[in-house]
This record gives structure tokens, C-alpha cells and sequence, in this order.
């Protein structure tokens, strides 16, 4: 029919040659790999306890299969070495992974680079509950993890039921304003709670804080949900650079918007839970890293996502590493490093590409 | 090729459009005209089947409208708004491959079919070398052939096209408009506009469909729907209609004596 | 000089040997014609009776009390201890929901974090004491003539047994808490004295799970330093404050040989829990059961009851320096 009617070299340019649709660059991925590689590296070797990276390199080849090497490390600093710096270095790398990826994701779904993951009430949500956990049901079954997850899933469920539409214009728009609406009013009731059991005022802001020191159990804990939440969002890449034409072009163009935003939101939420239900609130991240990443290599959303999720996990894992040694042997919370590293770091970026940015 | 009948929506408790009818065969140009408000985009977003609820039926080759899921809808009708947007880091090659979406599969990714079947499209409008440009540095009348790339990449048999000319300066106003009616020639197009300057639609157009509060109150060729009393009465203005070429009325606006 | 003009210059010279005194904090009632009534808290062996009106020197100011208190309010746990060892119990008609030490304290609902004057004030009281000017408290109950004594947290020995002697002073039970702070530094030199010196013992006292310790410059941290005990957290940078939150690595390489929980209570911890805590069950403390669950109370407060947290470290230092 038409389709063979489709020729033409007007200007004499093979335009098959000239076609390179958007796709993460493989040499990119592979720089962020080896840039990631380097942190978890770096956070494996460096520390609040005074052991030598020698050592810690003898030690880790210890823990190789078929090899067997003596790093003549005390019981307790080989234990800190397997039971406290290696889960922290994996904990940190999944979190700033997830919650990176969970920021493109939304940032995607509300076409606006200054959305965060924690836009629809994840955060009050989690916030909330373990507030309520620490005050009102201390030693009860809801334990911290389980009450953050559950908040943040229900924050954002709240904010969805309130805000979302049927129309197709001004979906996203009340959505956002659902969130808003949720965070204040949750974040009020924590506020409240907060202050029925003020003792606890300094575990709760250690929480906010930020934290992956957890140890192999909150690494055990976040995996499932973690590979589940990034796989559905790896593969909507695609989709996501549809979206960015409007809801009501994509819905022309053949798409089902609505379906895609649910599912984009669902897969994002679900990663931010998790996170936070191991590591508390850490901010920062999942807006700064994708706009990074979208300044470096592009806006598409197939390079932004992945991207996102290996640039993420390399920043969490250096934060974390300053956060221990910085002041050693006490630590900074790492919220408060990811605030500070975070802001001037992106105050470059947006500097050396202000030439290219329209 | 493509006919609906008794078309009405209803937005935000007012009736924006009242049983509206059409039915266009496969490669002639209907200008949907009218005042402001009338309803002519709204028409055309119902026949496209973005808008949320309405009564009536569109047919499109002989296929229900209500049965066609949207990927089969969207092979069927390609569409360009009146403001389209075009994220400004896109580049005009990947904007233009978003025509290909119906084709692709919600997991996959473009074929190199899809690849080439976007470069043609883009040779053929001329946008060739433009192909690596981010889509925020082009200039209007660009802009708005990469949005008809687009939907040219769409290859489907019937072309929406909502207010094509808007923000282009005279000469530019004039190449799209050839552009389109080319396209229509050589590829057998069904061509759907609405155009708010009528002596274009009467050049152009083989049908008029003239809207006014949601009704449809005439439709015909230009020369029986471009006269003076239904411009006048339904755009409430003073009007000289002159015989032009090709027999094709041109509409002016004069100072009236009341 | 007249009858009458001897009677006026009497009451001036009065008046102005009041003024030349400072009177703060208080209406100025009559003038009292005897000028050799004031006093400071430091001064006089004076019986009961001659002790009002007395003025104290907290840290509002210098405080004058016109009579012996029998309504007093305390804001504070550690305070309301105070109050009760030195014999003021009885004059106590309320103390704040978190005063759980003595049982017979009048515990009420009214907090020490978010005070509310009008709350206070429905108790009459005619002296309140507070150990922090949270909200404007202090200068809340002043506008309303009630007499308010700020005695904040004790950061020595020193500080601990002045405040105690301001409260003897203060509610006419001078020779009693005088009696109190000799006995607390008469036991806690001989705790000192009969502690094992030289073992160079590290320690590690914990205040909550995050892991949150003392450094030895707090008041707790002097505590054990009666002992000649090292504490683990002297390392934290002066940035970290009194209060570091430490690095769980840190803490399981230096191995302390003695662990102080006080998140017994609030939190559940104990040795245990600790064994729980990754990279925590190889710590010889952990292992060698020298892990002590401290009262979180007594550990957070300044009172007589110190001596019960001395004894305390000191047994557990007899014990590991005896293995």
C-alpha cells in the first residue's frame, strides 16, 4: 500500500545511515559500570575501623572459592569486614539504585524533571508508620521495615485513589496535587505522633536521616523487590519517551496512556518502598542522578532509566563512604551528605552543559 | 473511507457537539470550518477517538470505530494537534520514529524497517539532513514539518490535521498546505483539517463542513458553503465573497454599513 | 530623732538594704524591718524558720523565695528525685508525666518537653522547677508572679551537688540535702577508692540502637571516669559533640571490654539484641557476658540516684578486673 511509497533521497543522504534511535549507548553503560565498580571498590576498602586496604583485599580474596589467604585479621574485624562493610556497600549501591531509577520513572510518567520519588506521599507515608511503630508499638511485630513499606506503599495508594482521573487531560496534574495534599496531611499526623513520645524524637530523626548500615538481613529483605520493581521499569523505556509527547498524542499514536503512567508508577512506588523501608528517608538522590545522567547522556528514556540505576547505586555507595569516614569513628547520617555532595555536584553539571541546553 | 454519524459530546455539562455527520471517500480533503468554539477540534478528536465519551459512530474502511483497538485505530488515522508537543531534547529522527509506534509491539523496540521507513519519510519532506537536530532548535515552519513527518511515518490511509497553519508566516502557511496536497496525490491520502482561514479552505479543500455551536449547518463544495450569507451569519461578520482561481471562492473581510 | 523618724529611717534603711540585695523573680512584698533576715543559700546554719526568704542562684537568675514552698511543681524527673531525697516530697503537689522515681511522686499528665503554662499554673504553685526554657516557660510563669527555679542539666559533680543544695535551700530542707550531697561524695569517693586501677579497662556506653554513646566529657562519661575507665568514643571528633552517633565498624573493632546499655527500656536491647546486630556476636564483651543493662533512667538523670549508677559500674568493673 503506502508503505512502498516511501523512498526519496533528496538531499542524497542514505537516511537508514543517519538513523540512530535512542538507546543507551553501550559506551556509556559500560562507563557507568566501571565508574560503579570503582565506588563499591573504594566503599569496600575504606572505613571507620583501622584496617589497611591491603588487608581487606587479602581478606576478600579469602572469601573466594578456592582460595585461601591469610590477612591476619582479629575474628571481630574479619566479622566487621563480611557482616558490617560488604552488606553496607551492596545495601547502599541497591538503594541509590532504586531510588534513582524510581525518580527517572516518575519524572518520566509526570513529564517534569523536578519530580521525586517521594512526589506521591511515599515518604509521609513511611515517615507516618514508623513513627507510629517507635512511639506507639515498640516490640510489637511491626518492626521498622514492614511499617515504612507499608506506609509508602499507602501513601502513594492514598494519593493515587484521590488524585487520578479518568479524563486525559490534567491526569498527571491532580495527581501531583493528590500528592501534595497526602504528604501535608500525613506528614501532620506524624508530626503529631512525634511529639506523644518525644523521647524517641532522636531514633525517629536518625531514621529520616537516612541509614544503610542494616546488615545482611535488610540486604535479604530489598532484593525481591528491588529485581522485581527493575525489571518493570528497564523495559518501559520506550514507552516513557512515547509519553513525552502529551497524553493525548500518545493515545493517537496508539498507546494507552493511563495503563502505561499505572504501571511506570506501580514499579517505581514499589522500588521507593522498598528503599526506604531498609534505609529510611535519603534524599537527593532520585532527582539529582537522573537529571545528571539526562544532561550527560540524553533525554530518552532508554538510556535514562539504566543509567539511572548504575549511576545511582555509585553515588549512594561513595555518599555512604564519606558518611563513615569523614568524621570517623563517628558518622554523618547520609541524608545530610547526599544533601551536600548532591547540590554542588549538579550546580557543575548544569554549568558545563548550560552551552548545549535549550 | 472514512464516515460517522451523529456524532455528539458532551464536555463539562455543556453539549459541545450535536449530532455531527460525515463521510469522506478515500482521497479527498474535508475542511472543517467555523468559529471559534464551534467544536472543530473537538470533532476531530472524537473521530480520532481521544475523547472521553460520545454518542454516535465512526467508521473507518468499513471497520467499526468502537471495535478498533487503539494500535489498530492509530494505523488507521495519523494525527497532528494544533500545539503538538515536541520535547526539546528529541531529535528530529526519534520524534519522527514515534510515527512508527502503532507497529511496535509494548516491549519491543523499532525494526530497521521502522528506521528506514522514518528516514524516507523525512527525505521526502525535505528534512533529511535535519535528521540528528534536537527538535527545540528548529524554526516554525520546520517544526511543523516534523510533526507531519510523523505522522507520515504513521502510514496510515487518512491524515488529521488540526490547524496546520497555526504560528506560520504566509509563505509557510503555503508550502504545508502543498506538502499535504501532494502527499493526498501521490499516496491516496484521506485529508481531515480544520482551518480557520477560509479562503485557504475553499483553495484547497474538496468538501467544506461548515460548524457553528456544535451543529453542523452546512457542507458542500467551497463555492455552496462559502457564501455570503452563511459566513456572514455564522461567523457574524461582514464579508465580500469573490470568485477566485480554479472557481474557488475568496472569502474578505470588509467594513460593513451597520 | 523623734519616735516617728526613727521608725521611718528604720523602714528606708530597711527598704534599701532589700533593694541593695537584688531581689529578682518575685513581688515585692512588705519590706521586712530586720535587715539580717535575707540570705544567700551559701551562707548560715540557720534553723528552718530563719531560712525564708531565702535567694538561690540558678540559672534564671538569682531567684528569691519569700516563704517555705508547699505547692511545688516539677518539670523534671531528675528533679522530682532531688526533691524527694532531700525531704521536700510532701511540698510536692505535682510532677511531670515523665517523674517515675519515687513511686509516691504525683505524677501527672503535664510535660516537661511542651509545658504549658495555664496547665502549671492550675496547680497554684508557688515554686516550679525546670530543667530546660522550652517555649518560654520560665518567663511564662514569671509574668504571672509564680516563682520558677531553672536548674538545667548538670554537666560535673560539682554543678550536680550545687543544684541539689539550691533545692535544700530553696524548699527549707537546707541541712537535709546538705546531708544528702556529703553522703553522694562520701560513697562515691569509696567507690572510687575500692575500684581496681590500672587495668586501662575500655568501655562503651550506649544510648540508643542507631548507635548513639557518651564521649567522657558528659556528665554520665565523668561517672565512669571515676573508675579510670577509657571510654571508645573519646575518639569521635569535637565536631561529633558530647553524643556522637558512632560507626557500628568502629565500635566492633575497638572491642570494648565493658558495654553500658541504657536502651534497655525504651528499646529492648540487651545482650542478646546486640548479639544480633551484624558483625556484633564476635565482640568479647558480647561473648564474655560483660555486657550490663543499665536503668535508662538513672542513666539519664543528675540526682541523688547517680550513686546507684556508680555502684553499678563499679561492680561490673570488680568483676571483669577479677577475671
Amino acid at each position: 500500500m503506502l508503505a512502498d511509497q516511501v523512498t526519496g533521497t533528496a538531499t542524497g543522504q542514505d537516511p537508514v545511515a543517519v538513523a540512530k534511535p535512542a538507546r543507551a549507548r553501550p559506551l556509556w553503560l559500560a562507563g557507568a559500570l566501571v565508574v560503579l565498580a570503582a565506588a563499591m571498590i573504594a566503599g569496600m576498602l575504606g572505613g571507620a575501623a583501622e584496617i589497611s586496604p591491603w588487608q581487606v583485599v587479602v581478606q576478600v580474596a579469602d572469601w573466594l572459592p578456592f582460595v585461601s589467604a591469610d590477612a591476619g585479621l582479629a575474628p571481630v574485624e574479619q566479622g566487621l569486614l563480611y557482616e558490617l562493610r560488604l552488606p553496607r556497600v551492596l545495601l547502599a549501591a541497591v538503594v541509590g539504585g532504586l531510588l534513582a531509577m524510581a525518580g527517572a520513572g516518575y519524572q518520566g510518567v509526570f513529564r517534569n524533571p523536578l519530580a521525586d520519588p517521594y512526589l506521591l506521599g511515599a515518604a509521609a507515608g513511611a515517615g507516618l508508620m514508623t513513627t507510629v511503630a517507635v512511639v506507639l508499638l515498640p516490640g510489637s511485630a511491626l518492626t521498622i521495615p514492614v511499617a515504612a513499606f507499608a506506609g509508602a506503599v499507602g501513601g502513594v495508594l492514598l494519593a493515587y485513589v484521590l488524585g487520578s482521573t479518568t479524563g486525559r487531560s490534567g491526569g498527571t496534574a491532580t495527581l501531583v496535587l493528590a500528592g501534595v495534599a497526602v504528604t501535608s496531611f500525613l506528614s501532620a499526623v506524624q508530626t503529631f505522633v512525634q511529639q506523644l513520645g518525644v523521647e524517641e524524637l532522636r531514633r525517629i530523626y536518625a531514621w529520616i536521616l537516612g541509614d544503610v548500615g542494616g546488615g545482611w538481613e535488610q540486604v535479604r529483605m530489598v532484593l525481591p523487590y528491588a529485581a522485581l520493581a527493575v525489571m518493570v521499569l528497564i523495559v518501559h523505556g520506550r514507552m516513557l519517551d512515547v509519553l513525552a509527547v502529551g497524553d493525548e498524542e500518545a493515545e493517537a499514536l496508539g498507546v494507552r496512556a493511563a495503563r502505561v503512567r499505572l504501571v511506570v508508577l506501580l514499579a517505581a512506588s514499589l522500588a521507593t518502598a522498598s528503599a526506604v523501608a531498609v534505609s529510611g528517608l535519603i534524599g537527593f538522590v532520585g532527582i539529582v542522578v537522573p537529571h545528571v545522567v539526562r544532561r550527560l547522556a540524553g533525554a530518552s528514556y532508554r538510556s535514562v532509566l539504566p543509567l539511572s540505576l548504575i549511576g545511582g547505586a555509585a553515588f549512594l555507595v561513595l555518599a555512604d563512604l564519606i558518611a563513615r569516614t569523614v568524621i570517623a569513628p563517628a558518622e554523618l547520617p547520609i541524608g545530610v551528605v547526599t544533601m551536600f555532595v548532591g547540590a554542588p555536584f549538579f550546580v557543575a553539571v548544569l554549568r558545563m552543559t548550560r552551552g548545549t541546553a535549550t | 473511507m472514512i464516515h460517522a454519524v451523529d456524532l455528539s459530546v458532551r464536555l463539562g455539562g455543556r453539549e459541545v457537539l450535536h449530532r455531527v455527520g460525515l463521510d469522506m471517500p478515500r482521497g479527498e480533503w474535508l475542511a472543517i470550518i467555523g468559529p471559534n468554539g464551534a467544536g472543530k477540534s473537538t470533532l476531530l478528536k472524537t473521530v480520532l477517538g481521544v475523547v472521553g465519551h460520545h454518542r454516535g459512530e465512526v467508521v473507518i474502511d468499513g471497520r467499526p470505530g468502537r471495535e478498533l483497538k487503539p494500535r489498530e485505530r492509530a494505523r488507521l488515522l495519523a494525527y497532528a494537534p494544533q500545539t503538538p508537543a515536541l520535547p526539546p531534547d528529541m531529535t528530529v529522527f526519534d520524534y519522527a520514529l514515534l510515527g512508527r509506534t502503532p507497529y511496535i509491539s509494548y516491549l519491543g523496540r523499532e525494526s530497521r524497517r521502522d528506521r528506514e521507513i522514518t528516514g524516507g519519510v523525512l527525505a521526502r519532506l525535505g528534512l533529511g539532513g535535519f535528521a540528528a537536530r534536537k527538535v527545540g532548535e528548529l524554526s516554525g515552519g520546520e517544526r511543523q514539518r516534523v510533526v507531519l513527518a510523523r505522522a507520515l511515518a504513521q502510514q496510515a490511509p487518512v491524515l488529521l490535521l488540526d490547524e496546520p497553519t497555526t504560528a506560520l508566516d504566509l509563505g509557510h502557511q503555503q508550502q504545508v498546505l502543498e506538502l499535504v496536497d501532494r502527499l493526498r496525490t501521490d499516496d491516496g491520502l484521506t485529508v481531515i483539517t480544520t482551518l480557520h482561514d477560509l479562503t485557504l479552505a475553499g483553495q484547497y479543500a474538496d468538501t467544506l463542513l461548515l460548524l457553528s455551536g456544535g451543529r453542523a449547518v452546512a457542507r458542500g463544495a467551497p463555492p455552496e458553503v462559502l457564501t455570503g450569507d452563511l459566513v456572514g451569519k455564522h461567523f457574524d461578520a461582514h464579508v465580500m465573497i469573490e470568485p477566485g482561481p480554479g472557481g474557488r471562492p475568496v472569502v474578505h473581510l470588509v467594513r460593513g454599513g451597520t | 530623732m523623734r519616735p516617728v523618724h526613727k521608725a521611718l529611717a528604720g523602714a528606708l534603711l530597711g527598704t534599701l538594704v532589700m533593694a541593695a540585695c537584688g531581689q529578682t523573680g518575685t513581688t515585692s512584698g512588705p519590706a521586712p524591718t530586720a535587715p539580717d533576715r535575707t540570705a544567700t543559700a551559701q551562707t548560715g546554719t540557720a534553723t528552718a524558720d530563719a531560712a525564708f526568704p531565702v535567694t538561690v542562684e540558678a540559672a534564671n537568675g538569682r531567684i528569691t523565695i519569700e516563704k517555705k514552698p508547699e505547692r511545688i511543681v516539677s518539670l523534671s524527673a531528675s528533679h522530682t528525685e532531688t526533691l524527694f531525697a532531700i525531704g521536700a516530697g510532701p511540698q510536692v503537689v505535682a510532677a511531670d508525666e515523665q517523674s517515675n522515681h519515687p513511686p509516691e511522686a504525683p505524677r501527672t499528665k503535664l510535660s516537661g518537653f511542651k509545658p504549658n503554662v495555664e496547665a502549671i499554673v492550675a496547680y497554684k504553685p508557688d515554686l516550679v522547677v525546670v530543667s530546660d526554657d522550652i517555649d518560654q516557660v520560665v518567663s511564662g510563669l514569671a509574668k504571672l508572679n509564680v516563682p520558677v527555679l531553672l536548674e538545667p542539666a548538670a554537666t560535673t559533680f560539682d554543678e550536680a551537688y550545687d543544684e541539689i543544695l539550691d533545692f535544700g535551700a530553696a524548699t527549707g530542707n537546707r541541712e537535709k540535702a546538705e546531708q544528702v550531697v556529703a553522703d553522694m561524695k562520701a560513697e562515691l569517693n569509696q567507690l572510687a577508692a575500692s575500684a581496681p586501677k590500672g587495668r586501662g579497662l575500655t568501655y562503651y556506653h550506649e544510648l540508643d540502637q542507631t548507635p548513639y554513646a557518651v564521649t567522657s566529657k558528659t556528665f554520665i562519661g565523668q561517672v565512669y571516669g571515676l573508675f579510670g575507665l577509657e571510654n571508645i568514643a573519646d575518639e569521635a571528633p569535637g565536631a561529633a559533640g558530647g553524643y556522637p552517633k558512632l560507626s557500628a565498624e568502629f565500635v566492633a573493632q575497638a572491642d570494648p571490654d565493658l558495654i553500658f546499655l541504657a536502651d534497655v527500656k525504651c528499646c529492648g536491647q540487651n545482650r542478646d539484641a546486640l548479639a544480633k546486630r551484624p558483625g556484633w556476636k564476635d565482640l568479647s564483651a558480647v561473648r564474655n557476658d560483660r555486657v550490663i543493662e543499665l536503668d535508662d533512667d538513672i542513666a539519664s538523670r543528675w540526682g541523688p540516684r547517680v550513686v546507684d549508677l556508680a555502684r553499678t559500674i563499679g561492680d561490673a568493673v570488680a568483676k571483669a578486673a577479677a577475671e
